[in-house]
């Protein structure tokens, strides 16, 4: 039985050495390149003819935008607005990466940790930064919980900032372990439709199901990662 | 887009330095891929380097073209309905002015009619009167003409009395009275 556990291997495609930095084309870089390739392409296809009555494709395009920004209004405001083509990239990069990733034999880059947790990192530095760069200072008071009484205040604000650079753990970690779990799973059962012959069909039809229960998980993964990138901008934005 | 190349180019310089720390341990093999560190510097790269570009993209041409189609339906939704609602505008002043020129045809009317009663029986009895009066008249003239003609006729009758006495004397008893006489022996005999 194969390892269930190879596909996440990264294959070197076209080696890239820049000093000691191995940058290199992997199987990885494949798929977030087709990611980024297909959600352009994708949007630019569908809105082609700018057509007043949207046909299939532009439908879904504007769907898939006006669901970002009616996403990005609720949770973050209507100040998050001007950060609306961040979040719709981030959605939509990652949406595409983890749906690509249910088809069998490509590879799945929101897998990797390092790829969620430098997404989650970026998220992270970037709302931090627009705090401070909107309220200066004063964004510190973020961390202390409003209607707190004083002499909790000294054991209240570490919480708080413990909690707050967790986030892109919890973040990233989420997106990961979900979409590790789905196609590790996708692959054990894989390995046994073989090895039980004609009762291979029992853990065939596990994984039919398993794959329609993976559309959904690349879909509500993507959603809750922008979800909680709207809510942080909240706070940023707003402070609670 | 500057900015986040340069972005990319830290993240590549920091990813390039854990990389370098963790050469060694890259040795071990059979692990869980995704903590094999020598992938880490390539993973990141790329990443930066996709999510940039599909965000300059996106953000320069792909997403303006959403935002304008959208905008430019939400445009003719609104001038639509704004249309409909001065058609429907027009269409209740057009009933209303409709309305007002039937009440006031309809009063016109019926001034129209009332005078033209009024008229018609004025007439009437205009007419009537006069047709009375000269019924009357001709009824008076009538009675008139009536009563002359009797008293013609009774004064006739005595002069045809007297005739008739002149010619009977004569005849009968073959006698010449004068006209005087006869007509005094009528009006004795009248006066009887």
């Amino acid at each position: 039985m194969a390892d269930p556990l190879a596909q996440f291997e990264i294959e070197r495609y076209v080696p890239i050495l820049v000093g000691n930095a191995d940058l290199s084309f992997t199987n990885s870089s494949l798929w977030m390149v087709v990611s980024a390739g297909a959600v352009y392409g994708l949007v630019m296809l569908g809105t082609r003819h700018h057509a007043m009555v949207p046909g299939r494709l532009q439908s879904v395009v504007e769907l898939t935008y006006e669901f970002v920004a009616d996403l990005v209004r609720e949770n973050a405001g209507k100040e998050g607005m001007a950060y609306f083509p961040a979040v719709f990239t981030l959605f939509t990069f990652i949406l595409m990466g983890n749906s690509l990733g249910v088809i069998p034999g490509i590879f799945t880059f929101t897998s990797h940790i390092i790829v969620t947790f430098t997404l989650a990192m970026g998220v992270f530095l970037g709302v931090t930064a627009l705090g401070f760069w909107l309220h200066g200072w004063r964004f510190l008071s973020f961390f202390v919980p409003p209607g707190a009484p004083k002499l909790m205040i000294p054991v209240l604000v570490p919480i708080e900032i413990l909690s707050y650079c967790f986030r892109p753990i919890s973040l990233s970690i989420r997106l990961f372990v979900n979409m590790m779990a789905g196609h590790t799973m996708l692959k054990v059962f894989a390995g046994f439709i073989i090895a039980l012959g004609v009762f291979g069909v029992a853990p065939l039809a596990v994984n039919v199901a398993l794959t329609a229960f993976e559309i959904g998980v690349a879909f509500l993964q993507a959603y809750i990662f922008t979800v909680l990138t709207c809510i942080y901008l909240h706070d940023a934005i707003h402070m609670h | 887009m500057g900015k986040l190349l340069s972005t990319a180019g830290l993240f590549a310089v920091f990813a390039a330095r854990l990389a370098a720390a963790a050469g060694d341990a890259e040795a071990e093999g059979g692990g869980l891929p995704q903590l094999d560190v020598s992938t880490y510097p390539s993973q990141i790269f790329w990443l930066i380097l996709s999510f940039a570009v599909l965000y300059y993209l996106l953000t320069r041409k792909a997403l303006p073209r959403v935002a304008e189609i959208l905008e430019a339906r939400q445009d003719r939704i609104a001038a639509d309905l704004d249309r409909a609602a001065r058609l429907r505008q027009e269409a209740e002043d057009t009933l209303r002015r409709y309305n007002a020129m039937i009440e006031e045809a309809q009063a016109r009317a019926r001034t129209l009619l009332h005078t033209a009663q009024e008229r018609i029986a004025s007439e009437f009895a205009e007419r009537q009167a006069a047709l009375e009066k000269e019924l009357h008249d001709r009824i008076r003239e009538a009675e008139e003409r009536i009563a002359a003609a009797r008293e013609k006729a009774l004064a006739e009758i005595d002069e045809v009395a007297a005739e008739l006495v002149q010619a009977a004397a004569q005849r009968l008893a073959s006698l010449k009275i004068t006209r005087k006489d006869a007509r005094a022996a009528v009006a004795r005999v009248a006066g009887e």
